[in-house]
């Protein structure tokens, strides 16, 4: 018997790509509410491990694509990790984009499992000419095998490897040269990481291809005193703070607009209050649109 | 090895609590201790583990308090690391482990609750499958009802107890403010657990039904599951019981045990 004979069946008509309004991610505890009133967003973002067993949560999702276009978001396939990727989880990956069609897939630039042991996290990489070579392969047997692009995402990190020789942005830059992935680029990250290890956001987004980002991320993050100093942890759990804003705000004028979504993945609020942050960033966009137009007018 | 797998094998020793001085280092401090940097990545992981673990053990975890479910889940996370990126995999050992661990060997009923816990969370993330047509099944010639073979719905789990785990889980859901005691002394109890519509339910099988029901979902064919289930009731009403698992959707598929029948006659399974 194969019990995911049904689940593996039906491809759909590709969702089209996304435009517009920010979204937010999904998370379990809104997942009935979504699925009986669509909130007022342009998208919902989902991580595709949830999914996987193909029962009713992955009914509901499908309910939920009817209504609104989803972005399958991993956080498992290990893309840096030296074990090679999980041809069991690639296959089930697999399945779920083939059978929801969803306007967007991405994972992260890190690795989670290293002899047999998955560390449910986002490690960092060393950036270094054999990491480049081992991510490259791996994101083009991932995207040859789902038959279609991908993003990437820059990760947050808490530390850094003395032997590191890439700088990050360029890395990511790298991998798009190499394997014509797209980029995810979560401003939220780029200010932890910067501040937890001493880099210059700015300079750090200067750096990225714009042409080849196809998304933003947008959370909040929880400030965290570590002996004399401090370390900022992605927690997605809070409201997108101040000075990540204003950081968008300089990412908007350099890359310009792209699909943008609000992750909250603990302490998770009502949801009217996520659709509040997606507005935030509506407005934010809007405002940035206008002000170029402004500049061009000028 | 290659510089990087070294590394990784290194940074993954670490955060399961292994070893870290191996790996320290490697990290760049930026004016931090670079161990206090790493603490934050094992820290991550055995607090969201042991949140992975209370989400499908909630029962479990108000039956030993908060803190002893904590203690629990982080000696059985050092044990028995997650081997697979879906955390809804995660924890299929918790019960045996909670049946050996010296801690909570008075609460002997502890492990057999885990197991209906974790019967409901694997129920939850199976797949459906469509019943099976009556008219298809009705075609099996009468002579080869003993070669049955049936797919049972995916979701249905069945579980033993010694105890009234079913009392004694519904009782200390934690959404039941109001606790009543549970006499242990009633004895135990099978139960039957599976999906309907987008929930798990489950709920209490007599011995008949119980035995039969799990020997079909083993894959035993129809004549050794009667078998079974006549040994222990030669007056069990076996086409009621067939019966019955038609009607509430049960069966999904059928095929005849023999080897040498062609593909169309089997139905699929």
């Amino acid at each position: 018997m194969t019990p995911q004979r049904d689940f593996a069946q039906m491809p759909q008509a590709p969702q089209a790509p996304l435009s517009g309004k920010a979204g937010i991610g999904l998370r379990a505890q809104h997942l009935a509410e979504v699925v009986a009133s669509p909130p007022a967003v342009g998208w919902v973002e989902v991580h595709p491990e949830n999914y996987m067993g193909g029962g009713p949560a992955f009914r509901a999702l499908e309910r939920v694509r009817a209504a609104l276009p989803i972005s399958l978001h991993g956080v498992g396939l290990s893309l840096g990790g030296t074990d090679g990727l999980s041809e069991r989880h690639l296959a089930r990956l697999t399945i779920l984009v083939d059978r929801l069609q969803p306007a967007l897939v991405s994972e992260h630039l890190s690795w989670s499992a290293v002899e047999g042991n998955y560390l449910n996290d986002l490690m960092p990489l060393p950036y270094t000419e054999e990491s480049l070579k081992l991510v490259a392969g791996h994101i083009d047997q991932t995207q040859d095998r789902l038959r279609r692009r991908i993003l990437i995402e820059n990760p947050s990190s808490y530390l850094r490897y003395r032997h590191s020789t890439i700088p990050e942005p360029e890395f990511l830059a790298a991998l798009v040269q190499l394997t014509g992935c797209g980029l995810l680029c979560d401003v939220n990250n780029i200010y932890v990481s910067g501040r937890n290890l001493g880099f210059d956001p700015t300079g750090y987004l200067a750096a990225l291809p714009a042409e080849d980002i196809g998304e933003f991320h947008l959370a909040g993050h929880h400030v965290n005193p570590v002996g004399e100093g401090e370390i900022l942890i992605d927690d997605h759990g809070s409201e997108v703070a101040g000075p990540v804003w204003a950081l968008h705000r300089q990412a908007l004028a350099l890359i310009g607009a792209r699909p943008t979504l609000i992750e909250w993945d603990c302490r998770i609020p009502p949801l009217p209050v996520l659709v509040a942050e997606a507005a935030k960033a509506d407005a934010l966009a809007s405002a940035s649109l206008k002000e170029r137009d402004d500049v061009r007018a000028a | 090895m290659s510089a990087l797998r070294e590394l990784q094998c290194a940074v993954g020793r670490a955060v399961l609590g292994l070893d870290e001085a191996s790996i320290v280092k490697s990290i760049q401090g930026d004016g931090l201790d670079p161990a206090a940097r790493l603490a934050i990545y094992r820290h991550h992981y055995l607090t969201s583990l042991t949140e992975a673990l209370k989400a499908i053990y909630p029962v479990v975890c108000r039956l030993v308090d908060e803190r002893f479910f904590a203690y629990a889940a982080r000696a059985f996370i050092d044990q028995a690391p997650p081997q697979a990126p879906c955390l809804f995999e995660y924890g299929a050992a918790f019960p045996r482990f909670l049946a050996e661990f010296p801690a909570a060997a008075k609460l002997a009923y502890l492990p057999d609750v885990a197991r209906l816990e974790w019967a409901i969370n694997s129920a939850l993330h199976a797949p459906a499958e469509a019943p099976v047509d009556g008219a298809a099944f009705a075609q099996v010639p009468v002579a080869d009802y003993p070669r049955l073979v049936f797919c049972l719905q995916p979701s249905l789990r069945f579980l033993a107890s010694d105890w009234p785990i079913d009392r004694i889980w519904q009782a200390n859901r934690p959404e039941n403010q109001s606790a009543e005691p549970v006499d242990l002394g009633e004895g135990g109890c099978r139960l039957e657990i599976r999906q309907q519509d987008d929930a798990v339910i489950f709920r209490r099988l007599d011995r008949g039904e119980f035995i039969l029901r799990k020997a079909l979902a083993g894959g035993r064919t129809l004549e050794e599951a009667a078998a079974a289930v006549l040994e222990s009731d030669p007056l069990f009403d076996l086409a009621m019981a067939l019966g019955r698992l038609m009607s509430e959707g049960l069966i999904a598929g059928f095929r005849l045990s023999s080897p040498d029948l062609t593909p169309e006659e089997i139905s699929p399974c």
